[in-house]
């Protein structure tokens, strides 16, 4: 049996971990290590915005040992990532330097995006009644020490997704004083909260349907356990089973509870903001029903790898989830949705006859698509600027599974088709891309302004196109249409300069006047 | 848990109880049907045993009483009061151990052959000629003569030697002042030395504290030597670490070991005929009290008798020797890792050998597909094959984590020693964890295998030392099942500083779980007494005076449960109490072998039948401050093979001796049974094991079908 054994290390905002899996076609993704050092980086960050020495020194040495235990299991690779607690650090690059020198591992920052992809991935390839639960309506909620991300579901479909930044860990460092001088501190926890719950609220939740909570965060075993004492492997539970525990647990206090539910003293500090979390969750959606999830990011990590190694095929389109997920952006922005439309199918049309000529790959492709479905939401706050704002747009948007990079490069590629093109030199101040992502930008860019050429009146005048190469310098796009061409056409060879001088091919409109 | 069940009155004082195991094990050095030999043995073990009480338990009480400690134990007793009864109990045992020697071993021993010269003045001319001469060639060279005067304080006596004490006057000055003086009797040269007795044509010795007496003069040469008496000291040796504070353990410890010589006399030994001024300073430079004082009849230090014990010849008055039987499924292949893959191994030693489990690490350590090994040693014997093997691996490339418990007794300067060279060879040593023993015995091997990475793991009752492993009575299980790999993993990561796992498959640890574990299969069985189900205890181990678990014990006893018990050493828990200990029954084995496996068993009417095994006892240290493991026994027929010992175990009627209600132990009344003793016929069923194997499919008698 042909399989491999995968690493992952998560360097979380309360907890490293260490993940250890085999994978094969036969097993599946299958855990054979967990190891869990318990560390409250966040702590340092989000008070001081810096990762401490001693924290530093502490992290390092763990990662050592890391390294030891993935030899002690034949890893063959892994993958080592961190997120807010080290994100939102002002000593980041330093520190990343630092591990790197001490321990030889390249400790990879996952955007919030990037993050929550991955764990959603793990989700929805492990478990099995995954998809029942969605079509129920469903929330997928995780709760992290430094944020939550709340995932709607309608209809099987992945509707939006929404971080707030108020985990945990982030809740006890905003409250160490008050946590000192109240009796009430519970329900300053609760104040504090739902001022942001309350505005995601209006904006997401309202006509939604959510029956099902998927949640995933810390001591929700314990409470699963607690509640399904005399059924193991239940993981289902009802919200007045919760808020009745949690009832209990406001009268009995944090270290009784911490005891009946089985969690180490040490392991308790964030028991009190994660049980309101989830109370104040449960409330706002109006669920009925709790799932306990176990994935975490590591899971998310390994069944990515799974699927790049082509070890594991996924049931699931996952690009599907991405692309939707733009989707519901561009919808929010009230874009030209006949427009995208047209746009989507000729870029990408485009873009599969270049393969040779641009040497891009499937990621590529999506990056492109996302961009074409983003192009014109700036209009939406001022149409002169569009293209400026278009890019502020997408620069605020989180849009699931991309991460900042490639964030960044849409907003870039959205930009340059209305607006000028940029030099290198003028994007990569303040940014995070480096040169080979701007060829790709300009690529993708030059593909992009043919296809909004195309369809110049937004009338969808041009349905279908048919690419042809008549030499190594000129391509021809074929279209057949009875409409009048004439606006296209005439700007078409001010448009495509661009993709001319990206590619050295001359795009020429071929017009066949018949059905 | 409802606290009648933990009334003072229903507890036994648990170093009374130990002191009753002692005299049990003098009992057989007593009992005539033993062989003469062995019952030297016996007797050595009794003095060893007594030497380590009172160097680890007294002293401890001591530690108790010097700080004022007003607190009782289970049995209602303060730690005075228990001082007060031990020794008033040990002067009686110790009285009793002389006279055993003295008036049946000695004359027995005469028979057999053997002299034993205990006086140097009853030496014939030749001998005493002989002795001089050795005395001169051997002896003085060594010995370090110390008198004591204004000048010169009094030296340090250190623990457990032996010394000889005299009294001197300087010659020809007849108002001369006494004085002190002491030898050490030198450790480094044999106790025994043979003589020749050629009147008698007999096999004579004597001990080297005679010989030195006899010619102490040669020592003091400008003195009278007025009289010489041998004595021995016993200091407080308990290691009472904080762990919180000491920064640095592994320093902490040795500091610890230079300081133990220093500690408080709370024993001291002497002859019985010694002179009254000489005991007087003694007992002044010692401060010892009057009850710590123990005048000897005889020769000190009995453990010599285990030297005698191996004198050459006498086979007649030993024991035959045994020997260790290979395991059936193992024997004969090559392959350790196969012979697992194709099921769970059990071993039960010393009836089996003890080398499947060296050869586990072995092969391990020179597997091509081996990537890690992790191992928990607590006691390892000297030149230890398994630390041998473990360096090879680690040189082998192989990752190597070894967690060296430190804090195991009066091991530690050995520990310190090979942990280092484990380090050197490339090895992951943890040196123990801040406030816990790691008393459990597992080793992980990780081997990455064509089908996925497999865990072999082997969990033991017993240390993996492989000289103990000849004398204890253990048990282990070898097996390659995921859900136990899983667990012995999470054991390793929690052992190495990290989060406990999120849940267990099989195994229970102590400090954290295991005595709810415990608890709860107790109480299981009472809730299907009560219940009016069959329900039923047994439960084998070292020492039981846990008081919660021997309340849960008698609230299950109260309820209906049958409770056997097979409890080898200190058992605090009283059986007989109307209403409260009716059901339950305690027996002790005492053998040639030490007991020393742990096995649980739970009836657990309406499902299957729980086995268990442990590194655990049930008392409040392996519960509340050891890393313990308690594993359970799932294959049927290797569940059957453990349920088979506990069964011949209480069937013993030869050396098992029943817990009377007075809290004395009696022999088995046998009551028509027939005579079994269970070692002697764990020996026979060992090879038997093996035969079975090797006889051929068909017998040597041609058997004639029935008719259909």
């Amino acid at each position: 049996m042909a399989y491999k054994i995968f690493g992952t290390i998560d360097v979380g905002s309360y907890e490293l971990n260490l993940k250890i899996y085999e994978i094969s076609a036969e097993r599946g993704v299958h855990v054979i290590n967990h190891v869990r050092h318990r560390m409250e980086l966040g702590s340092d960050t989000y008070e001081t915005g810096n990762i401490g020495v001693r924290m530093e020194d502490e992290l390092c040495g763990t990662l050592l040992d890391f390294k030891k235990i993935l030899r002690e299991f034949g890893a063959d690779e892994y993958r080592a990532c961190a997120t807010s607690a080290i994100r939102e650090a002002h000593n980041t690059p330093v520190l990343l330097d630092r591990i790197y020198v001490e321990t030889g591992i390249r400790l990879e920052i996952l955007s919030n995006a990037e993050q929550r992809f991955l764990g959603y991935k793990s989700i929805a390839s492990n478990e099995e009644r995954f998809r029942d639960y969605i079509a129920e309506g469903a929330a997928i909620v995780d709760v992290g020490g430094g944020s939550i991300q709340i995932s709607l579901f309608d209809e099987g479909n992945l509707v939006t997704t929404q971080n707030i930044r108020m985990g945990t860990l982030r809740l006890k460092e905003r409250l160490t004083e008050v946590e000192e001088r109240t009796v009430r501190y519970a329900s300053v926890i609760e104040e504090l909260l739902d001022n942001e719950l309350k505005t995601y609220r209006k904006l997401y939740l309202k006509d939604r349907d959510v029956n099902n909570i998927l949640m995933m965060g810390s001591y929700l075993g314990n409470i699963n356990q607690f509640i399904h004492e005399k059924q193991p492997g239940e993981n289902k539970f009802a919200k007045k089973e919760f808020l009745r525990l949690y009832d209990y647990f406001m009268e009995t206090g944090n270290q009784a509870i911490a005891q009946r539910l089985g969690i180490p003293a040490e392991n308790g500090t964030l028991l009190t903001p994660a049980m309101v979390i989830y109370k104040r969750l449960l409330e706002e959606t109006g669920a009925q029903n709790v799932i306990i999830l176990h994935n975490d990011l590591g899971d998310g990590l390994a069944y990515d790898y799974a699927e790049r190694k082509k070890i594991i095929i996924p049931h699931h389109n996952f690009e599907n989830d991405i692309i939707e997920s733009a989707r519901r952006i561009a919808k929010r922005y009230r874009t030209d949705h006949a427009h995208t439309h047209t746009m989507e199918k000729m870029a990408l049309t485009i873009f599969d006859k270049m393969k040779k000529a641009h040497g891009l790959k499937k990621r590529e492709r999506l990056l492109l698509q996302i961009a074409v479905i983003l192009h014109d939401c700036g209009s939406y706050i001022n149409m002169s600027q569009s293209s400026e704002c278009s890019y502020n747009i997408i620069m605020a948007s989180e849009i699931i599974g991309i991460s900042d990079r490639e964030r960044e490069m849409i907003a870039n590629i959205v930009r340059f088709n209305s607006g000028d093109i940029l030099s290198f030199e003028e994007v990569a101040a303040g940014s995070l891309l480096v040169q080979a992502e701007y060829v790709k930008i300009a690529k993708l860019t030059a593909i992009l302004c043919v296809a909004n050429a195309l369809d110049r009146s937004h009338q969808q005048k041009i349905k279908d196109i048919r690419i042809t190469f008549r030499d190594e310098h000129t391509m021809n796009i074929h279209v057949n249409s009875l409409e009048d061409l004439t606006l296209e056409q005439s700007l078409f060879r001010e448009k495509t300069e661009f993709f001319e001088k990206v590619y050295s091919i001359r795009p020429v409109l071929k017009i066949k006047k018949a059905v | 848990m409802k606290d009648m069940y933990k009334d003072p009155a229903y507890y036994e004082n648990r170093e009374l109880s130990w002191l009753s195991f002692d005299e049990r094990i003098l009992g057989e050095a007593r009992d005539k049907t033993t062989p003469l030999f062995e019952r030297l043995k016996f007797l050595s073990i009794t003095a060893s045993n007594l030497d380590e009480f009172f160097m680890v338990r007294v002293a401890s009480l001591l530690d108790m009483v010097n700080a004022d400690y007003q607190g009782k134990d289970i049995s209602g007793m303060t730690a005075l009061e228990q001082l007060d009864a031990i020794h008033s109990r040990v002067h009686s045992m110790v009285r009793l151990q002389y006279s055993t020697w003295q008036r049946s071993l000695l004359p027995g021993l005469k028979q057999a052959g053997l002299t034993v010269i205990q006086d140097h003045r009853k030496l014939t001319r030749e001998q005493a000629a002989f002795v001089d001469d050795y005395f001169m060639e051997n002896v003085y060279p060594v010995l370090t003569p110390m008198a004591v005067d204004s000048s010169r304080p009094f030296p340090l006596i250190v623990n457990k030697t032996l010394n000889l004490g005299a009294l001197l006057k300087k010659k020809n000055e007849k108002d001369a002042e006494l004085e002190f003086a002491t030898v050490q009797v030198p450790s480094v040269l044999p106790r025994i030395i043979s003589i020749p007795n050629r009147e008698q044509e007999m096999h004579s010795v004597i001990l080297l504290e005679e010989i030195i007496a006899r010619n102490m003069q040669k020592l003091f040469l400008s003195y009278d030597v007025l009289c010489v008496h041998p004595y021995r000291i016993m200091r407080n040796a308990d290691l009472t670490i904080d762990e919180d504070e000491a920064g640095d353990l592994l320093k902490e410890i040795e500091r610890q070991l230079r300081r133990r010589q220093w500690g408080e006399v709370i024993r001291l030994e002497v002859d019985k005929n010694v002179d009254k001024r000489l005991l007087k300073i003694l007992k002044k430079e010692f401060a010892v009290k009057s009850d710590g004082i123990y005048p000897i009849d005889g020769p000190l230090d009995l453990t010599f008798l285990m030297k005698l014990y191996g004198l050459k010849g006498f086979g007649a008055y030993k024991e035959p020797k045994y020997t260790l039987q290979p395991v059936p499924g193992l024997s004969g292949r090559s392959d350790i890792f196969e012979a697992i893959r194709e099921g769970d191994i059990l071993l039960h030693h010393p009836y089996q050998s003890f080398d499947p489990v060296v050869d586990f690490v072995r092969q391990a350590a020179r597997d091509k597909d081996v990537l890690a090994i992790k191992q928990t040693l607590y006691r390892v014997s000297g030149n230890s094959p398994i630390i041998a093997a473990l360096a090879q691996a680690a040189e082998n490339g192989k990752q190597v984590s070894v967690l060296v418990e430190l804090k195991a007794r009066f091991d530690e300067e050995n520990n310190i020693a090979w942990a280092k060279m484990l380090e050197r060879a490339g090895c992951h040593v943890i040196y123990g964890l801040v406030g816990l023993k790691t008393h459990s015995k597992i080793t992980l091997v990780v081997r990455r295998e064509e089908d996925g990475i497999r865990r072999y793991v082997h969990l033991g009752t017993g240390n993996y030392n492989d000289s103990t492993a000849k004398l204890y009575t253990d048990m282990g299980l070898l097996t390659c099942a995921e859900p136990i790999g899983e667990d012995a993993t999470a054991v390793f990561n929690m052992l190495s500083g990290y989060s406990e796992p999120e849940s267990w498959n099989k195994l229970s640890l102590a400090p954290l779980w295991l005595r709810d574990r415990f608890l709860f299969l107790i109480r299981r069985e009472t809730m299907n007494a009560k219940n009016g189900e069959p329900a039923h205890i047994v439960a084998k181990m070292n020492s039981l005076c846990d008081q919660e678990i021997i309340a849960a014990l008698y609230e299950a006893s109260a309820a209906g449960v049958k409770i056997e018990l097979i409890v080898r050493g200190i058992c605090s828990l009283k059986v007989g109490i109307p209403g409260i200990s009716e059901n339950i029954t305690v027996r002790s084995i005492v053998g040639t072998f030490l007991e020393h496996t742990r096995i649980y068993y739970f009836l657990n009417s309406g499902g299957e039948e729980e086995v268990y095994m442990a590194s655990a006892d049930w008392m409040p240290r392996n519960l509340d401050r050891r890393v313990e493991i308690l594993f359970p026994v799932e294959k049927e027929e290797l569940k059957r093979e453990v349920m088979h010992v506990l069964d011949i175990q209480l069937k013993d009627t030869l050396k098992a001796q029943v817990k009377q209600p007075d809290g004395s132990y009696a022999k088995v009344k046998r009551r028509g049974q027939s005579a079994l003793c269970a070692q002697q016929y764990f020996m026979e069923y060992a090879k038997r094991l093996n035969k079975k194997e090797e006889e051929p499919a068909h017998g040597r008698v041609f058997v004639p079908a029935e008719p259909m």
